[in-house]
């Protein structure tokens, strides 16, 4: 169901659903701790945020909960008509072009105060340069973090893996590089979510569910 | 009259002191002679044998006695065997002078306590596949053989104490620093467990080589039968910290460590050893005992191990050990145990900086090579070491640099953008002002 409330101008737009928004930020707390955690156990005596063994513990423990939120959100996805949202463009000329524009928007036209070439709706809520990086983020990245996680929480259990997985060093450097990875993301999401119509705008539709679009005739629509 | 007096307690004291030593001489003989006496044939042995100071002169001027005390070989264990037993050789006829020649005293107990293993058959086939027995067939001659424990012919059942346990011969450093230690504090005192000995933990006749394999740790663990509990409570992996770190170095925390890299065959799951691989490993087996791998050199040597075999068939394993056997004994109070993790997992951490490569030695214990430091923290250690890795201890410098890039990637990159979005922001307003006051 799509629920439209107009405020002047705007109109309010139902598009983050209360499980993709539990989901996400009980994602974002836990990103930022796992983050934190994971400075400290692998710079031990050159940071001091807490102790090791509580590092490991923390780590541990939020690896654990974020795996059961992964699935929150993936069964949310498989389970309703929104996993639209994550629908690839399958023609690759379309893709690159929005991506393009998209990329020209933000390191040209954001200058020069034009708007922004894409309009969120119901089912289109990420632009092209989104929807690429959250498929690859979500549907490879995340689980392979969590995957090499699990599989360095217990490397003796899961000794037989990580031996087809390389060794314990190359899951490590596996699980480092997407740790950088991440950090780098940390920084980068929420300033492109500060990027809307006010700088606190995705921030509160996240919380509320609602996005404010402008109000044009005919967006909005289920595609 | 006083002079008679005299003289008749004089008399008195001499006849008491001659009846006192007549008594204590009588118990002297009395116990020269008690237990068995030796048989009858072996009195004929005992007629020379039995003289001090027989002993035998080898060509290197080396000389064995040959006195045999008869009252306690015939005491001993063996007593009801007889000489003959286990000088079966001895030809009546032509001893003495007789017999095998043997180039040295030693060359000559060793080819003696040969004759042990017609009874003691088991305790001979465990001895066989002991690292001792594996250094006199490489031609150790101070190895040890059945009676440099044992003795030769006063064998007895008994307990050893420990000023009595022949392994300090030879490790005598081991011994002492074993003698400090809460279990050499606590052997032969009464308790509701038996402090170890050396023989408890090494066993006594197949002694494997103290850093290889899982013998010591298992022996720990056979009266720590609740350590690993102890340990799962704190000790995160707690099954891999088991494998990886040796027991004395947590718990001798002032000693030494080391991280030995050992070629291990994943498909047989065992060490390789020198004579398996000696064809094959150009590096170790072509390295003299001062050569130093670098990043490079464990690079090619492990390049090298599979160039002629199996491609990526061999790994390293890492272990953190103690340097030295007497550290392993050096063993404190378990409260003084090392439990920070921060001792190993930092960078720089004192244990990664010793850093050898071995493989097994062809008498079973592991030739090491040194190698530096900066192995455990190359880029080319995911390849070359992908079986070992130490969180924070030995973290790849290359990706410390990756994330000093991605934060300020991070970071500068959304100021940059604001700062330039304030600034066009600022101009197309103040455009925007002039506009409308041309118009």
């Amino acid at each position: 169901m799509i629920r439209n409330q107009r405020t002047g101008t705007m109109r309010k737009l139902y598009v983050h659903p209360l499980p993709v928004r539990i989901w996400h930020w009980i994602n974002a707390l836990g990103f930022v701790l796992l983050i934190l955690s994971g400075l400290q156990i692998r710079y031990s005596g050159a940071i001091q945020l807490m102790s090791f063994a509580t590092a490991v513990q923390t780590h541990n423990v939020l690896g654990g909960v974020l795996i059961l939120n992964y699935f929150v959100w993936l069964l949310f996805y498989l389970f309703t008509d929104k996993i639209r949202v994550y629908h690839p463009e399958l023609n690759p000329a379309k893709h690159f072009r929005g991506s393009l524009r998209q990329l020209w928007y933000y390191g040209y036209g954001i200058f020069k105060g034009q708007p922004n070439p894409h309009h969120v709706s119901v089912y289109r809520k990420f632009n092209p340069l989104q929807s690429m990086t959250y498929q690859i983020v979500m549907i490879l990245l995340v689980p392979i973090q969590f995957y090499t996680g699990v599989l360095l929480w217990d490397v003796t259990r899961f000794s037989a893996s990580i031996q087809l997985f390389g060794g314990v060093r190359v899951v490590d450097t596996v699980h480092v590089v997407l740790f950088i990875f991440f950090i780098g993301f940390i920084f980068i999401h929420p300033y492109l979510a500060s990027l809307g119509h006010t700088t606190m705008a995705h921030f509160k539709a996240m919380v509320t569910g609602y996005e404010e679009v402008e109000d044009e005739p005919g967006r909005g629509e289920p595609r | 009259m006083k002079t008679a007096i005299c003289r008749i307690f004089t008399a008195a004291a001499v006849a008491t002191a001659l009846s006192l030593s007549a008594v204590l001489s009588e118990g002297a003989r009395a116990a020269e002679t008690s237990g068995p006496a030796p048989s009858a044939a072996d009195e004929t042995c005992l007629a020379c044998h039995g003289q001090d100071g027989m002993s035998k002169t080898f060509p290197n001027d080396d000389s064995v006695s040959l006195h045999v005390d008869g009252r306690a070989f015939a005491a001993s264990v063996h007593g009801p065997l007889g000489c003959s037993s286990c000088h079966a050789e001895i030809d009546l006829a032509n001893h003495p002078g007789g017999g095998k020649p043997f180039a040295s005293a030693r060359v000559f107990s060793i080819a003696m306590a040969r004759v042990c293993s017609q009874c003691h058959e088991d305790k001979a086939k465990l001895f066989e596949g002991s690292v001792h027995a594996s250094a006199l067939r490489a031609g150790n001659l101070a190895a040890p053989v059945c009676t440099d424990c044992h003795g030769e012919h006063a064998v007895v059942h008994k307990v050893p104490t420990a000023n009595d346990v022949s392994c300090r011969k030879c490790h005598g450093a081991i011994f002492d620093a074993y003698l400090q230690s809460p279990h050499g504090k606590a052997y032969g005192k009464p308790g509701l467990m038996k402090a170890p000995i050396c023989a408890d933990c090494h066993r006594a006749h197949d002694v494997s080589p103290a850093s290889t394999g899982t013998g010591l740790r298992d022996a720990c663990l056979g009266c720590h039968t609740n350590a690993v509990e102890a340990h799962q409570k704190w000790l995160p992996n707690t099954k891999l910290h088991l494998q990886v770190v040796s027991c004395p170095a947590c718990h001798a925390p002032t000693s030494q460590k080391r991280v030995d890299l050992r070629l291990y065959d994943p498909v047989t799951k065992r060490d390789v050893t020198a004579k398996d691989e000696q064809a094959r490993l150009d590096v170790p087996a072509g390295a003299s005992s001062g050569t130093v791998l670098d990043s490079k050199a464990l690079w090619d040597l492990m390049r090298g191990v599979d160039r002629n075999g199996v491609p990526g068939r061999m790994t390293l394993v890492g272990r953190l050990d103690v340097r030295s056997g007497a550290e392993a004994h050096q063993l404190t109070d378990k409260s003084k145990a090392i439990r920070d993790c921060v001792v190993c997992h930092r960078k720089g951490a004192d244990p990664f900086k010793n850093v050898t490569i071995s493989i097994i030695g062809p008498d079973g214990r592991p030739i090491r090579y040194e190698a530096k430091q900066n192995v455990l923290h190359g880029p080319g250690s995911v390849e070359a070491l992908s079986g070992f890795y130490a969180i924070g201890g030995t973290r790849i410098g290359l990706l410390d640099v990756l994330l000093a890039l991605a934060l300020l990637a991070g970071i500068s990159a959304p100021v940059a953008h604001l700062v330039l979005r304030r600034l066009s922001r600022r101009r197309q307003s103040a455009e925007q002002r002039a506009a409308g006051k041309g118009e």
